[in-house]
This record gives structure tokens, C-alpha cells and sequence, in this order.
């Protein structure tokens, strides 16, 4: 412990450091007080427009070099800095899926594997058909010899492939674990699973592996409706296996495959095994021996999706004075412009959803309920949906920004997703506090959101599973409605940009090229095929 | 109590009906334990909630066991006066869910055994004929340390064993579940959405459930446990710039020296609370949160620097040390090299977001902002000053903290602001959301808070007079008043700093 003379004599050293800050401050504030009386409006104490955060950072710069101990924690200066990603790396979950074909194991790894890798997790999903169909045609194209992948293949008579098939999934196991040691959080064993022997043989390959444990995910549906639609989606998805099949001799053949998985189907019994059955999406779920954080927020997350058709339909508040003056942040009210956009907006989603109930989310901010106050709906105010916070930049014009930090400036642009505002938010930062929106958001039905530029590109992300890296150059135009509307495997997209001028508030990537055009993916992929 | 997302017409929460949770599950299997944390945690989040303790009940009616006749608590054969005392209580209570629901309340956790079927089916079709969502919560466990421990430290304290020899008393208890054995029913049936815990979150079971609330409900059961930790709160140290929200200063100073300190008391504190519970504290691991604000961070350095146990681990400047050589000779202090250390930062736990006040003085904010200020002072839990988060949008923010808080199994140090301290110790204390911006929380002191059976202990230990312990002292506007506006105003809104035990 330090004794009372030692700190006694530090404080007395170091209270210089303190003294010379005290009185930039003072300068500062009597500055403030000075001049804001000629305008009424209250001192802007610390923004990066003016000299004061300079002259601060200045005056206690040897304060600061004084705390540069032996690794010395990052300090600040200017208006913000890149901040690295949170330590997920404790996280390493073999999420192995157990269900009939046809009873959305695709369609739920898609999900979570969207979700948690909107929250930054690695996730990857190691679909056993997929590796099955790549392999067969590898093999094709070196020894022409073509395998048959009918039904007759999924039988359990038939010896051969089944050892073949049981090869697969041990394979694509053993990648799934190599890519967990390799950085991974969660792996997602997309394959039908379904005989206790291949649990069994999955549980005791991974109890091999310390600090990966296995979760089983169990999707069980008796709706015939949902299985006819999952089966016609099947066969209408480009599904390689059916290439040369007619529509009805593929539903033939698929409608047999099942057939043959039914007949040595065991649904989860397994008492001491950790898992999660999910019964017709949102209608009921049990989960047994669920441990640890992650597991529990995929619990609660699967727990609350539902496959009732809706739509999600994002605009930005009507063009507000501050875009008007290219300034960020602030809190303005509408351009005439931006009114314009306000009343047309009622007419244009009444238009499109009919008599269907709607509910109208909007930010705590007035340029989003101005815009929303004509809608006639029910309306409801999000905390979490304001704009993100620029901190010191808050109410400053980009130019004015780069003019005053250069530097700052170009580093911005150089990792947008990653970079935090000083005393304000990142993207990441965004992400993070719309976690409870998005859940939300799966809960509810037919959902407008009034929103903000920042605010909207973090939920069309997650929307279309668009990579970090793009996400903050989301072109989300203002004054166009974007509808969304979730599909089993992603979102149809339809744009309404209404003939009332903006001004355009997108700033391209600088230097770089322009991110690849992005295509929300809808359909189902077969990777094997596009490689 | 604290963070409704939005409220219906009808004043409930998420448009999620009323739900009865029914309690199933021999005595000491945790069922109270259970429902007083799901209450806690309902409450909140807004939600109106009430646990009907049976137990608590028949002793308020009826006194403690030893005015009850002998054939009370067993389950057989029963004589008339005894069957009419029963149902006496068991009408009580079902009464007062009636009342509460028809006051207005959303979620009654009915706390009680419950074993048999027919009683329970019985009970639930009566509130689902009246619309009520009906749960059944099951408390299962096959842990006897669990069992043990919950009849040592929770059952024979109790009123029914006021007096007792604490030997006879749990033997005088495991009589009383031997009986209720003999005919409890474990739910089998699949009338009713249910919920099975087991070991108290070890494994859970959930069957049917459906509905926003209910699948709250089931998230937080599944990250609740009973294992012994501590969880401590202190403030960040002081920054250059106090007063400013968006400035995001360093630590000055005082600041370090502060942070050294705190590290200092911590761990010997800690040593002294692991000690006391013989546990080895090379076994445990320190969790450290912090905000991702700078002063935040920095003040958990010392903590990393000694689990690196670097040379120099002193956290006062390496080139003031060497101007002071002679003087200055960093000691070893408490943990030593077998700190186990983790520090996270949490972007959720920034200190409330004081919009356009930030920078500004009290004075300031009054002038250029009368209205506001007024309803400030008036309701300070929910007022939003423009573009500023409002107590209330702060706990909102917090909430998946909660639920992490919950999960977390080691001691945890949460250095943190103000602001954040006070939501995080009123959810873990229970007090009212209209308290939470007026619990004092000074720098310099260490809130230890312990989880039990019934809520938690919480003792504060003051171990630092620096600058920066008040920032009103010093000059007149060194705070961010906004952020710190329960010490500003002390003696006024005052809320005691949880000294004593709080049962």
C-alpha cells in the first residue's frame, strides 16, 4: 500500500498538471460565458468545432504523457478513435442440428447464423449436403463417374451410402472443428442427425475437444402446409441434386428421401444431452441442460421468431435543416422540404399495406416524430433508435470536421464500423444498443420504422447479412420507403422514393473503391456450385 | 419498477395479458429464492408483479408452526379443524391474486408447494377461465448440498423455528418434506405451459411457452444461479474534466492515484471475504466491468497491471516516480502475481447522456433552459432533458447488463459511473425506479453487495478522501451535475447508502 507521504507528495507534484487543466477550463468556460449572450443560445462547452477541445488537449498533455506507465492504457486526444472488437474468443459452441429434410434446419441456421453474426460472432455453417454434392462432383469431373444422389442413396439399406454418407458427416464435423480452434465462436452442423447413434458419435468426437461444447438443435414440424412449402421450395431452389429432374419427378424423389429419414428418425430423448427443439417456429420450445450466455441468448432469440408473412418498412425522418446545412447530429426540426415528405407519407403506406395493422416506431427525436405525427397509427418511441452519436462532431458539417481534424478525419473513413466518436458512438456501439430492437422486431408483425441514416444501416444489415465493412455505406436514400419482406432464405426488397428533392446525406467510401455492388441474398445458396 | 419498453392502453407491458406463475416443488428446492429474483426482475422492467408467499401468509393469519396443529403439514389424513385451517389460507391467498390482478397488477408468482395435480389444476383453470395465462413453474432438485444449505441458511431462521435448537430445527424440517414426498406429484401432465428448474438453473425445462413476457421470464431463469459470489461497485476516478459528458476525458491525477488505491482495497478486501468463506482465492477470478468511457477503463489499469505483475505496477507515472526517487517506492501489494483478472468493457454502461446540458453548470442549465430545469428538479427518474437519456432510458439500456450481471459466476467489480451504479444496486436492492436518482453514491467508497436467498447484503466501505471524492467541493461546477445530481442536492432526495443488511 502506498503510504500517506508517498501520495501526498505525488498529488502535490501532480497537482500542477491539475492546475494548468483547471484553468483552461475556467479560460474556457468565461469564455463561453462571454460570447453567448449575443446569441441566447447556451455554450457549446466541448465540441470539436471550436478551438476550446484543442487548447484542452494541449494543456494537459504532460498530465497525460505522465500516465504513459508501463503499457500504458490509450489516451485521448481529438475527436475519437478505432476501438477493437470485444474478446469473443471464450465462445466456441458446435451447434449440430437435428431434423427430418424439409423441416427448416436451413432456414433456422440461417437465421441465428445472421443474428449472431450481426453481433459479431464468427459463425459458419457446415452444410453436409453441400459438401456431399461438392464432392460427388469433384469426383465427376475427375473419374466421370457420377454418383447417384436419389432417394435410394438416403436409404438405410443401402450399405454403402450410408457409410459413405456417415463419412460426410464426420468430415464436415472435423472442418467445423478445426475452423472453432481456428478463431471460430459457433459452427452450425447443418445435417439431419437424426439417429441417436450420430448424436452419440458427434457428442463424443467434440468431449474430445477441450472448451467446445455441443448444443443440438432440434426442429421438429407437423404442419403439413410448412413442410409442402419447404418441399416445393426444395425443389424450385436450383437444387443441384434435381438438376436434370422435372419438377414433379424431384418432388417425387425428395418426397421419398424424407420417407427413408422417417423411417430411422429418433427425436431427442437423450436425457444428459444439451439441447433445444423448436416446434413449428414460435409455437413452442423446450430446451434442456441450455448452459452459459451465448446458448442462452440463442434460446431467447429462437424463441421469439415467428413465420407469419409481414413486412418491415424503413424510411428516414422527411429531410430535416441540418441536412439542409450538412451538419450532423442535432436535434432540428423539418426542412419544407422534409414537411413535404411528411404528409405525402401516409398516402404511400396506407397504399401499399391496405387494411393490415400496422405499428409506427419512430427515434426520441423530433425530426422522426414530426415525420411520423401524420401517419394513422399507433405510434410508439424508442430511446434506442436515436441517431447515433457523433460526441464532439455532434452538430459540426463534415467539411468543417476534416478542416479542423485532418487526421481524425481520414482514420474515420479508414474503419467507419470500428470507429467511435469521441464522447459519442461507434457503429459497433449502434449495433450493440439495437440488440433489443431487433428481438423486438422478430416478435412483431407488420413494423414501420422512422428512423436515422446510422440507425437504419445497422438494421438493414442484419436484414440482408451484410458484412461489417459495408454496413456504414448502406446507401438509405431519404424520402424512399424500403420494404422489407422476410423470405426463408433472407428478404425480398422493394424500394418507393417519392418525387420530393433531398439532399444527399451519403458519403462514399474516399480513396477506396466503392464496396462491391451489394446483392441481398434471397434464395437459397449452394455454395459447392458456385466455386 | 424501472424499464417498461412501452405500456399499453391498459397500463400493462408489452400487450402480454396477465399471467399467473404457479410454483411447484417440494420445500427448499429454491422456489422462493426463484420467485423473489423473477419478481425483482419483473419489476423491474416495469412490469407489475407480486410474489403470494402461502408460507408468509399462513404465518401473518395464523402465527409461526408451533401455534399450528400437529397434522398441519402432513398430507395424510387430516382432522376437520385442520382441513378447514388449510383452506382458510389456501382461499386467503388465492384471494389476494384476485385483488392484485384486479388492482391493475400484470404478474402474480404464486409461491407455494403446490404438489399435488388435482390442487394445482384445479387452481389454474379457475384464473385461464378468467383469461389469465397460466404458468407452472417446477423447482426440482437432486442436489442435497442444495437442499442443506438452503435449510440452514434460509428455513430454520424462519418464525416457525424462533427459539429452536438449529439441529432439531432442520430435523424438524426434513420431517416436514419427508411428509410432502409421500405425495408430491411432479408435473407430468401437458395442460399448461410449464417451466422445470432444475438445481436451481442447472438444467431447465421449458415446454409450450409462448409470449414475449414469458419467454423474458424463461432468459432470465436460465442465467440465474445461487453460487457464492461478491459483487463490488466503485465509481471511476476522477477525470480532468469532470463536468463534460461528450469530452471523454483521461483520469487526472488524483485519478490514478485513486485507481491505485481501489485496487489496493479491493483485493484485500476480497482476500478478507474469501477468506471468511474458505474459499482459495487462487481459484476465483476478479471480473472487472468498466464503461467504455476512458476514466472508466483507466481505472481498472492498476488491476491489469498487477495481474501482469509488471515491474513498476505502480499506476503513478513512471516519470514522476523517477523525479521523486527516494520517496516513491511502489509496494507490493495484496494478490501478487496470482491475480486472475478479466476486464470487459461494456459500451451499454456509459453514465447517463446529459444531451444539451452537457458542459453546463446548474446555474447555466437554469438559465438557458427554466422550463426543462423545472421538471428536472420535479421528477428527476423521468425527465428527459432534450437529447438527453432520462433515468428511465438508462435503465432500459442496462437491462441486458442485468441479465449478464445474473449470469456471472465469479466476483465481479463493476467500476462504473454514478448514474450507472445507482440503477445496477437498485435493481439488486429492490428500491422503487422514483429512488434510484437520489441514492448517493460517493467516490472513494467500495460497495460490497452479496447475493442471497432473499435479496442481498450490501455494506459500503469507504476507503479514499481525495480530490475528487465530492466534485462540489472543489469548485462550482467541476461536476457533470446532471450525472451527479444526488450528491449536488445531499440531505434533499436523500436515499441512505445501503449501509445495513437489507433482508
Amino acid at each position: 500500500m502506498s503510504g500517506p507521504e508517498n501520495s501526498r507528495h505525488f498529488s502535490f507534484d501532480l497537482s500542477q498538471d491539475l492546475t494548468r487543466a483547471a484553468d483552461a477550463l475556467k479560460d474556457i468556460q468565461a469564455r463561453a460565458a462571454r460570447s453567448s449572450p449575443m446569441t441566447g443560445l447556451p455554450p457549446v462547452m466541448f465540441g470539436a468545432g471550436g478551438p476550446m477541445l484543442k487548447q484542452f488537449d494541449e494543456s494537459t498533455a504532460s498530465s497525460r504523457k505522465g500516465s504513459q506507465a508501463p503499457t500504458p492504457p490509450k489516451s485521448v486526444v481529438g475527436i475519437g478513435n478505432k476501438v477493437a472488437k470485444p474478446d469473443y474468443s471464450e465462445a466456441k459452441i458446435v451447434l449440430a442440428m437435428v431434423g427430418l429434410p424439409a423441416r427448416g434446419k436451413s432456414y433456422l441456421s440461417n437465421k441465428l447464423m445472421r443474428y449472431l453474426k450481426w453481433l459479431e460472432y464468427n459463425v459458419k455453417v457446415f452444410n453436409v449436403g453441400q459438401l456431399r454434392r461438392s464432392r460427388a462432383r469433384q469426383k465427376a469431373l475427375q473419374s466421370g463417374v457420377r454418383e447417384d444422389h436419389t432417394a435410394s442413396y438416403f436409404s438405410h439399406d443401402n450399405a454403402d451410402a450410408t457409410r459413405s454418407r456417415d463419412q460426410l458427416a464426420s468430415d464436415s464435423l472435423e472442418m467445423l472443428i478445426q475452423w472453432l480452434k481456428d478463431g471460430g465462436n459457433v459452427g452450425i452442423h447443418d445435417a439431419t442427425n437424426s439417429t441417436r447413434n450420430r448424436r452419440a458419435k458427434i457428442e463424443a468426437r467434440v468431449a474430445k475437444e477441450k472448451g467446445i461444447v455441443v448444443v443440438f438443435l432440434e426442429s421438429i414440424c407437423n404442419d403439413p402446409a410448412v413442410i409442402a412449402a419447404n418441399v416445393a421450395l426444395k425443389v424450385s431452389s436450383g437444387d443441384p441434386d434435381y438438376n436434370e429432374f422435372s419438377r414433379e419427378e424431384a418432388e417425387r424423389d425428395f418426397l421419398r428421401r424424407i420417407r427413408e429419414y422417417e423411417s430411422v428418425y429418433e427425436t431427442i430423448t437423450e436425457p444428459h444431452l444439451s439441447y433445444l427443439r423448436i416446434t413449428n417456429v414460435g409455437s413452442e420450445v423446450t430446451l434442456s441442460r441450455i448452459h452459459g450466455y451465448l446458448q442462452s441468448r440463442i434460446a431467447f432469440y429462437l424463441m421469439n421468431l415467428h413465420l407469419k408473412p409481414r413486412s418491415i418498412y424503413l424510411s428516414r425522418h422527411g429531410e430535416s435543416q441540418f441536412n439542409v446545412e450538412g451538419k450532423i447530429g442535432g436535434d432540428s426540426m423539418l426542412s419544407p422540404r422534409g414537411m413535404l415528405y411528411m404528409k405525402a407519407l401516409p398516402a404511400l403506406i396506407t397504399d401499399n399495406i391496405g387494411d393490415a395493422p400496422l405499428t409506427v416506431w419512430t427515434s426520441t427525436l423530433q425530426r422522426t416524430i414530426q415525420t411520423a405525427s401524420e401517419l394513422p397509427y399507433n405510434k410508439l418511441t424508442w430511446k434506442s433508435l436515436d441517431e447515433l452519436d457523433a460526441g464532439v462532431c455532434d452538430g459540426m458539417t463534415y467539411e468543417e470536421i476534416e478542416e479542423a481534424y485532418p487526421e481524425d478525419f481520414a482514420n474515420r473513413d479508414d474503419d467507419k464500423f470500428n470507429y467511435r466518436y469521441r464522447g459519442g458512438e461507434s457503429y459497433r456501439d449502434v449495433v450493440i444498443r439495437l440488440e433489443p430492437v431487433i428481438m423486438e422486431l422478430e416478435r412483431q408483425e407488420n413494423i414501420l420504422i422512422i428512423g436515422h441514416q446510422a440507425i437504419l444501416r445497422c438494421l438493414y444489415a442484419y436484414f440482408h447479412d451484410l458484412p461489417q465493412a459495408d454496413l456504414p455505406y448502406v446507401k438509405i436514400p431519404l424520402h424512399t420507403v424500403i420494404k422489407l419482406t422476410p423470405k426463408a432464405y433472407g428478404c425480398d426488397e422493394e424500394r418507393y422514393t417519392l418525387p420530393i428533392g433531398a439532399v444527399d446525406t451519403h458519403r462514399p467510401k474516399p480513396k477506396h473503391t466503392q464496396p462491391e455492388k451489394l446483392v441481398a441474398k434471397t434464395s437459397r445458396e449452394y455454395y459447392a456450385e458456385q466455386a | 419498477m424501472a424499464a417498461p419498453l412501452y405500456t399499453t392502453a391498459s397500463g400493462l407491458l408489452w400487450h402480454a395479458g396477465k399471467i399467473l406463475v404457479i410454483t411447484i416443488g417440494l420445500p427448499a428446492r429454491g422456489k422462493t429464492h426463484i420467485s423473489r429474483s423473477l419478481e425483482r426482475y419483473l419489476r423491474w422492467m416495469g412490469v407489475k408483479t407480486q410474489v403470494v408467499s402461502l408460507g408468509d401468509y399462513r404465518r401473518k393469519t395464523l402465527g409461526g408452526a408451533q401455534k399450528l396443529p400437529p397434522d398441519y403439514f402432513t398430507l395424510g389424513e387430516k382432522s376437520p379443524e385442520t382441513i378447514a385451517l388449510r383452506k382458510k389460507i389456501s382461499d386467503g391467498c388465492e384471494q389476494l391474486i384476485w385483488d392484485f390482478f384486479a388492482g391493475g397488477g400484470q404478474v402474480v408468482i404464486y409461491d407455494a408447494n403446490n404438489g399435488t395435480q388435482i390442487a394445482r389444476h384445479t387452481l389454474a383453470e379457475k384464473f385461464h377461465k378468467a383469461g389469465i395465462h397460466v404458468v407452472m413453474l417446477e423447482t426440482m432438485c437432486d442436489n442435497k448440498e442444495i437442499i442443506e444449505t438452503n435449510i440452514r441458511s434460509v428455513k430454520i431462521s424462519s418464525p416457525d423455528y424462533r427459539g429452536w435448537d438449529p439441529d432439531k430445527a432442520v430435523e424438524d424440517y426434513y420431517s416436514r418434506i419427508r411428509d410432502h414426498e409421500k405425495h408430491y406429484e411432479p408435473v407430468e401432465e401437458k395442460t399448461w405451459p410449464f417451466i422445470r428448474i432444475i438445481n436451481v438453473g442447472e438444467k431447465i425445462m421449458v415446454n409450450n411457452i409462448q409470449g414475449y413476457l414469458q419467454s423474458r421470464i424463461v432468459f432470465f431463469l436460465m442465467n440465474i444461479h445461487n453460487r457464492f459470489r461478491t459483487i463490488y461497485f466503485a465509481r471511476s476516478g476522477q477525470s480532468l474534466i469532470e463536468h463534460s459528458y461528450r469530452a471523454d476525458s483521461d483520469l487526472s491525477p488524483a485519478g490514478w492515484e485513486y485507481a491505485e488505491r481501489l485496487k489496493e482495497f479491493v483485493l484485500e478486501r476480497r482476500a478478507k471475504s474469501l477468506e471468511q468463506k474458505g474459499i482459495n482465492a487462487k481459484d476465483r477470478r476478479l471480473v472487472i466491468w468498466t464503461s467504455s468511457r476512458r476514466r472508466a477503463h483507466h481505472t481498472a489499469w492498476p488491476f491489469l497491471a498487477e495481474s501482469k505483475n509488471l515491474p513498476g505496477q505502480h499506476a503513478i507515472p513512471t516519470r514522476l516516480a523517477a523525479n521523486t526517487s527516494g520517496v516513491a517506492t511502489p509496494q507490493a501489494s495484496g494478490g501478487g502475481p496470482s491475480l486472475k483478472v478479466k476486464v470487459v468493457e461494456k459500451t451499454q454502461m456509459s453514465e447517463i447522456n446529459p444531451g444539451v446540458w452537457d458542459g453546463l453548470s446548474p446555474d447555466q442549465a437554469k438559465k438557458y433552459y427554466p422550463a426543462e430545469w423545472d421538471r428536472f428538479v420535479k421528477d428527476p427518474y423521468v425527465f428527459r432533458a432534450p437529447r438527453a437519456e432520462s433515468y428511465h432510458d438508462l435503465c432500459v439500456r442496462l437491462e441486458p447488463i442485468l441479465i449478464e450481471l445474473e449470469r456471472e459466476q465469479e466476483d465481479l467489480l463493476i467500476i462504473g459511473h454514478s448514474s450507472v451504479i445507482r440503477c445496477i444496486l437498485a435493481y439488486l436492492i429492490g428500491l422503487p425506479a422514483s429512488e434510484i436518482p437520489a441514492i448517493e453514491i460517493a467516490r472513494g467508497d467500495l460497495l460490497e453487495v452479496v447475493p442471497a436467498s432473499y435479496g442481498v447484503h450490501s455494506q459500503a466501505f469507504h476507503f479514499w478522501d481525495g480530490p475528487g471524492r465530492r466534485g462540489a467541493v472543489e469548485t462550482e461546477d467541476a461536476n457533470n451535475f446532471y450525472e451527479n445530481y444526488a450528491e449536488d442536492t445531499k440531505g434533499k432526495r436523500r436515499v441512505a447508502v445501503p449501509n445495513a443488511e437489507i433482508a
